[in-house]
């Protein structure tokens, strides 16, 4: 049996550290970065484009304009929130996921996709005819414009913070804040278009079903197909921290094109049957969402192996539990095992204070490169302080 | 697990040197920029290249052509019709009983002759034919801001092959002129709009009143 010393554990914590590029911080402005004045350029027209467009209908439709921005600003603050939630690992910067969405928004939305989706549709009816055009051409080209569009924004970021996009799980997340600008936009864009459909009367009441109906396919929708697309790009180029593997990479990227193709070509699959519609739109939500719980779990581990190697020399060092170590870099059964291993409701409330101490104590480790500083040294005393059950001073 | 005796000593590894964000090896470096970053740029610029660029302009050069027949009839939702001008182009739209699979019809068709465009889009509206047109030319003016064309003269009424009574104002704008009209059958509202050169000849103008009157809703007698 080998013995793990001490100094094996900081040491691996080290390579984890470096490895994972958890608690690094992100710098915008880098302009010796390529793709830094890429990334400028190419948001910069989609914001300009979408701008315009939000200026010259503003007048018309004013009112599903305000409905719509209002409403899906608060979709992206709960995404935002949820995002937070299933992330208790590696975290990225939020200053990176903000330049993520932003992308999404605005780069992959007016400069890019936008444009080939109007030419790729007119030239299928041009080649096929209007009808095929209406029955195929949208399940044809949105999955190949909308979601290559969102992808390279991904490559961007890879070169534009080579030392945070570290993992699969890492284009899982900034997928997701891409998708999610993504969506957001087109969403508004969508709104703006139902509001004109009664010939710019009843806006809200000819709008208000768009947006809840985006809201509810939202999820199983850009989110979703952007998160496997950059899960899957990143396994197909490999990272420092994640081996190559173009095969499960190809597939990644494979699946969010065919869910996109199929969802946009559900009304055609369905026919003019109501019922056989609702069906497979909920046949293909369903199919989406247990794709994605898949990727995660797939991705996911990378990253609690970094923070076990992060947090391991704590456990050593007497400032957490061993279970307290399997509960913050385990899932989220790990953890709902943990608390409840507490009899008393005040045990319980108290293990789960301990659970974010130590992942505070996790975040301050590594903005510190592992180093032993004073913010290090405060966590850990909190972590003490409220397993003691003494009342915090500040 | 660790070894007991060691794990007495706590004393953490001084914290490692990283360089800036901002850093660029000097071997790494190409005119001042991190050449590592050139490539995947340049990927993205070509991808967003072809589509700006690429896409359009193909699609701007490949001709259309599918002219209406003799016979022929558009059909748009809400089982709304008009019939085309024989000779002219079908840009959009769909012709009748050739639906979609999903069933449902597009809510807009447009076909064009020269520089003479002419469109039929359809939706749901409460109110008559003139409150219809007063909400076009509401929602026109605040899309246009006095730029574009702007409705000239008073309404007056169009009545349709089918008997249906409609509201018609001409509309100008620099070197353009048009028509759009306006009905309502039921609770679906119609607008047609017809523009071009402003010296279009009366050949042409009367074939867009032709099409104007063809318009009708199959199943507007039995409501």
């Amino acid at each position: 049996m080998t013995t793990t010393t001490l100094s094996d554990l900081d040491h691996a914590r080290d390579v984890a550290l470096d490895l994972s590029g958890w608690g690094r911080r992100f710098v915008f402005y880098q302009p010796r970065n390529f793709a830094f004045w890429g990334y400028l350029l190419l948001v910069g027209i989609g914001f300009l484009v979408f701008v315009s467009t939000l200026a010259r209908e503003y007048d018309a439709y004013g009112e599903a304009i305000g409905l719509a921005v209002t409403s899906f600003a608060i979709y992206a603050g709960l995404f935002w929130w949820f995002t937070q939630h299933i992330d208790h690992y590696a975290k990225l910067p939020a200053k990176l996921m903000v330049v993520a969405f932003l992308w999404g928004g605005f780069a992959a939305t007016g400069a890019m996709a936008a444009n080939a989706n109007d030419a790729i549709l007119a030239l299928y009816g041009k080649t096929f005819g209007q009808v095929w055009a209406l029955n195929w051409g949208p399940g044809l080209a949105a999955p190949f414009t909308e979601e290559w569009a969102k992808g390279s924004g991904l490559l961007l970021l890879i070169a534009f913070a080579p030392r945070h996009v570290r993992t699969a799980f890492d284009g899982f997340i900034l997928g997701a804040f891409i998708g999610l600008g993504f969506q957001i936009v087109e969403d508004i864009t969508y709104a703006m278009t139902s509001a004109g459909t009664q010939f710019g009367a009843n806006q809200v009441g000819a709008s208000i079903g768009t947006i809840a109906l985006r809201m509810v396919s939202g999820v199983a929708a850009h989110i979703l197909y952007s998160a496997i697309f950059g899960a899957g790009l990143i396994y197909l180029l490999g990272r420092p921290a994640e081996p190559r593997k173009v095969g499960r990479g190809l597939l990644l990227i494979a699946i969010p094109m065919l869910l996109h193709g199929t969802w946009d070509s559900v009304g055609t699959v369905a026919g003019p049957s109501t019922l056989k519609l609702f069906g497979l739109l909920i046949a293909t939500i369903v199919v989406a969402l247990a794709i994605v719980v898949r990727v995660y779990k797939l991705t996911v581990k990378r990253e609690q192996d970094f923070v076990r190697d992060v947090m391991a020399p704590e456990e050593a060092r007497n400032v957490i539990t061993a279970a307290e170590l399997d509960a913050i870099a385990g899932n989220r059964k790990a953890r709902k095992a943990y608390l409840k291993a507490s009899r008393k409701r005040s045990e319980r409330k108290r293990a789960r204070y301990v659970l974010n101490a130590a992942y505070a104590l996790g975040d301050e480790l590594a903005a510190a490169r592992g180093a032993d500083t004073d913010r290090v040294r405060f966590a850990r005393a909190e972590v003490a302080r409220i397993r003691a059950g003494v009342p915090s001073p500040w | 697990m660790a070894d007991p005796e060691t794990s007495m000593v706590s004393v953490a590894p001084p914290p490692r040197f990283e360089p800036d964000e901002r850093w660029v090896p000097a071997d790494e470096r190409w005119f001042g920029l991190d050449r590592r970053t050139i490539r995947p740029t340049l990927a993205v610029f070509a991808l967003a290249f072809v589509m700006s660029v690429v896409l359009p302009v193909v699609n701007a050069k490949v001709p259309y052509h599918d002219i209406v027949k003799a016979g022929d009839v558009l059909q748009l939702e809400g089982d709304v019709t008009f019939v085309p001008e024989p000779g002219w182009g079908i840009i959009s739209g769909v012709r009748a009983g050739h639906a979609p699979l999903s069933g449902q019809y597009p809510a807009t068709a447009t076909v064009e002759k020269g520089a003479v465009k002419f469109t039929v889009h359809t939706g749901q509206f409460h109110g008559d034919a003139n409150q219809l047109l007063d909400q076009i030319e509401t929602t026109s003016e605040a899309l246009n801001r006095g730029r574009g064309v702007h409705v000239t003269g008073v309404p007056t009424t169009i009545v349709t092959d089918q008997g249906k009574q409609g509201a018609r104002v001409l509309v100008t704008g620099p070197h353009t002129a048009g028509i759009i009209a306006a009905f309502v059958f039921g609770e679906r509202g119609v607008e047609a709009v017809a523009t071009g050169p402003s010296d279009v000849g009366a050949e042409a103008t009367a074939a867009v009143l032709r099409m104007i009157r063809s318009i009708s809703q199959t199943g507007e007698g039995k409501r």
